[in-house]
């Protein structure tokens, strides 16, 4: 009998510790992270997300769709099932996940887009992410400064981004509109899709088709070292401040960049601050969910470096670290 | 048999026909684009693609389908890149990369045989498991490789690229293997009819294991070439490149659905496609304007390629048609 009940109190135990641990658990606020494939600039953000998840006691959930908008649109339906009290999002497509939003919208759960705007969408509350216009304008006027001198038709290479990402559309308009001060400039376009192979083979066949190009801007400075192989191969990589030299710039901040720009090949880069845009993700998220305004709009303008102080800033580079 | 018959025998005259079209159109079009240059610069492009392709034709010809070659090449690129990284050491990295791209092409092999699921179901779980292995490996981190194997895709010996030697070598490999072994007769028979071919013995499950191991060395080869032309790993390599490979096997005249094939012909079909962007390029097309010339070139030599099909099974029918009322 005596042995019954210690084995009923052990179990009654268990049940309370059990009932304790879920109802902290509930207590515990629920982030729900969607995002849209990993890569080096996404994980970044992810990791600064988590940090300040981490600092403020939240739980993440996170999913990742691998860049299927249909299965990012079916994770955010079960965040929602999942009761999160918020959902980050980094769309791959906004049009296909607008129904399971604006369904979390429904049930009262705040929504923070990060990287990627969402212009349209009538379900989220904030977007944070770069200033991509302004980051294009930087490397354009810095572009625009070193082709000032020159008479004559000057032709400048832009590799695109995607065609659908607004990231890549505002950085392309960003930069055109900053080359656009100098009346001489013609801008060949070149679709890379943000594939190095592409954007390799598009270098190579805008210099086989226009040999006196003077400067290329890479929508992402991953795509510099592709750019260097083609000046390589034609003989035209020379350093910054050599009379030969072809103006490289490039926006993101990847470690592909910095080299580039510290050995002098590429002029310099424009720097997304990562570590801002996953830490204001976070904080934007928990004001909503205490029931306090935030700012729709919160972008975050990243930092031109060249060969002159980019050593110094390494510090400042999330690629670079 | 007419000349005009036995021409129209040679699956791959088609889209040789619209290459030789293609760039009459190109050099009249841009007067860079018949360069000793740019012409090298169009099957360095190719290189990778072709020598996907090559080792497609083998899947494909046996009536099946590698949707994951593109995953392949992400995982092996970034096993090679990371063993680069922690060891320095070439030879394992080299070794163990083409070593893993064989063994992950051979496993969708023995998964289609083992289980009988369709090709283009366990193809697909395989591409997100290898992917997912990719990005668990990596951590999704771009990684540089040393500048030397830049030599791999952009250096040359006896001054020709050493992606068009490898190219060359792979092709002669793959010709042999195709037109000059019993491998190659007999991967076409299962294309037929792979209950047929079980009841003639043919080893038809060493022979499926065999060409979807094939798929996967020539993608580890084709990763190797990349990563040394772009300079390093990066998380987004290899998305999307199953279907571009698919598409020159298709254009250069192998049916999908398994028995014929060329490999001149997917050799040929990845340099076709290559050449859409390259002649775009040079003539600073919008580059609003690039996927809708692909897709209305890319459906143009498919419905050509359709029509030539058609007209040679219907020669054929009437041959059969005019021996039987002979006989009758």
């Amino acid at each position: 009998m005596k042995h019954l009940l210690y084995r009923v109190r052990q179990l009654l135990s268990l049940a309370v510790l059990c009932c304790v641990s879920a109802l902290a658990n509930a207590d515990a606020i629920k982030l729900g992270l969607s995002v849209d494939q990993l890569f080096e600039s996404r994980v970044g953000v992810l990791n600064a997300i988590k940090s300040e998840a981490q600092k403020q006691g939240f739980e993440i959930i996170e999913v990742v769709a691998d860049g299927d908008p249909q299965a990012q649109n079916s994770q955010i339906q079960s965040l929602v099932t999942q009761k999160v009290d918020a959902i980050l999002v980094c769309a791959v497509d906004q049009n296909t996940i607008e129904r399971a939003l604006l369904g979390a919208k429904r049930k009262g759960i705040p929504i923070v887009a990060f990287d990627r705007a969402l212009p349209d969408s009538r379900a989220v509350d904030a977007f944070v992410g770069p200033d991509s216009i302004t980051d294009g304008y930087l490397a354009g006027q810095y572009t625009a400064q070193q082709l000032a001198q020159i008479d004559g038709n000057i032709q400048v290479l832009e590799l695109l981004g995607a065609l659908n990402d607004q990231n890549g559309i505002d950085r392309s308009k960003g930069f055109n509109d900053a080359i656009a001060e100098l009346p001489n400039v013609e801008v060949i376009a070149m679709p890379t899709d943000w594939d190095s192979a592409r954007a390799l083979a598009a270098t190579q066949n805008a210099f086989q088709a226009n040999p006196d190009i003077k400067a290329v801007f890479a929508a992402t400075d991953t795509h510099i070292p592709s750019v260097e192989t083609v000046l390589y191969d034609i003989a035209k990589l020379h350093p910054v401040g050599s009379d030969q030299h072809v103006v490289v710039t490039g926006v993101n901040g990847s470690n592909d960049g910095y080299q580039a720009t510290l050995r002098g090949n590429a002029d310099g880069i424009v720097v997304m601050d990562l570590h801002t845009t996953g830490v204001t993700a976070v904080q934007l998220a928990s004001a909503l969910i205490n029931g306090e305004s935030v700012e729709l709009n919160n972008v975050i303008p990243g930092n031109f470096y060249t060969t002159s102080n980019i050593e110094a800033n390494k510090a400042n580079i999330w690629g670079a670290q | 048999m007419s000349l005009k018959h036995r021409l129209s025998a040679v699956n791959w005259l088609p889209i040789a026909a619209a290459t030789l079209v293609a760039c009459i159109l190109l050099s009249l079009l841009s007067s860079s684009f018949m360069s000793y240059t740019n012409l090298q610069s169009v099957l360095v492009q190719a290189s990778v693609t072709a020598i996907m392709a090559i080792g497609m034709t083998f899947i494909i010809v046996t009536a099946g389908i590698d949707i994951s070659v593109g995953a392949i090449l992400f995982f092996t690129s970034s096993l090679f890149a990371k063993l680069m990284m922690d060891t320095g050491s070439y030879a394992l990295a080299f070794a163990c990369a083409l070593l893993c791209a064989t063994v992950l092409g051979a496993l969708n092999g023995v998964l289609i045989i083992k289980y009988k699921i369709t090709p283009l179901i366990t193809t697909l779980a395989t591409y997100t498991m290898y992917r997912g292995m990719a990005i668990h490996l990596t951590g999704a981190q771009n990684i540089p490789v040393p500048r030397e194997m830049g030599f791999l895709g952009n250096g040359k010996l006896l001054s020709i690229p050493v992606p068009i030697l490898l190219l060359a070598v792979v092709l002669a490999v793959g010709l042999y293997l195709f037109n000059a072994t019993r491998f190659g007769l007999y991967a076409r028979a299962i294309g037929n009819s792979a209950q047929s071919a079980r009841e003639s013995n043919l080893p038809v499950n060493k022979v499926t294991v065999f060409a979807y191991a094939l798929g996967g060395i020539t993608t580890g080869i084709a990763a190797l070439i990349l990563l040394a032309r772009v300079g390093g790993l990066q998380s987004g390599i290899g998305i999307g490149i199953e279907f571009t490979v698919i598409a020159a096997v298709v254009l250069g005249g192998t049916k999908l659905s398994g028995g014929d094939g060329t490999i001149v012909g997917s050799v040929i079909g990845a340099i076709f496609l290559v050449l859409i962007d390259n002649g775009l390029n040079l003539m600073n097309a919008s580059p609003y304007v690039y996927d809708i010339v692909k897709g209305s070139v890319l459906l143009i030599a498919v419905v050509i390629d359709k029509v030539s099909v058609t007209r040679q099974q219907q020669h054929l029918l009437n041959q059969r048609a005019a021996r039987i009322r002979a006989t009758g």
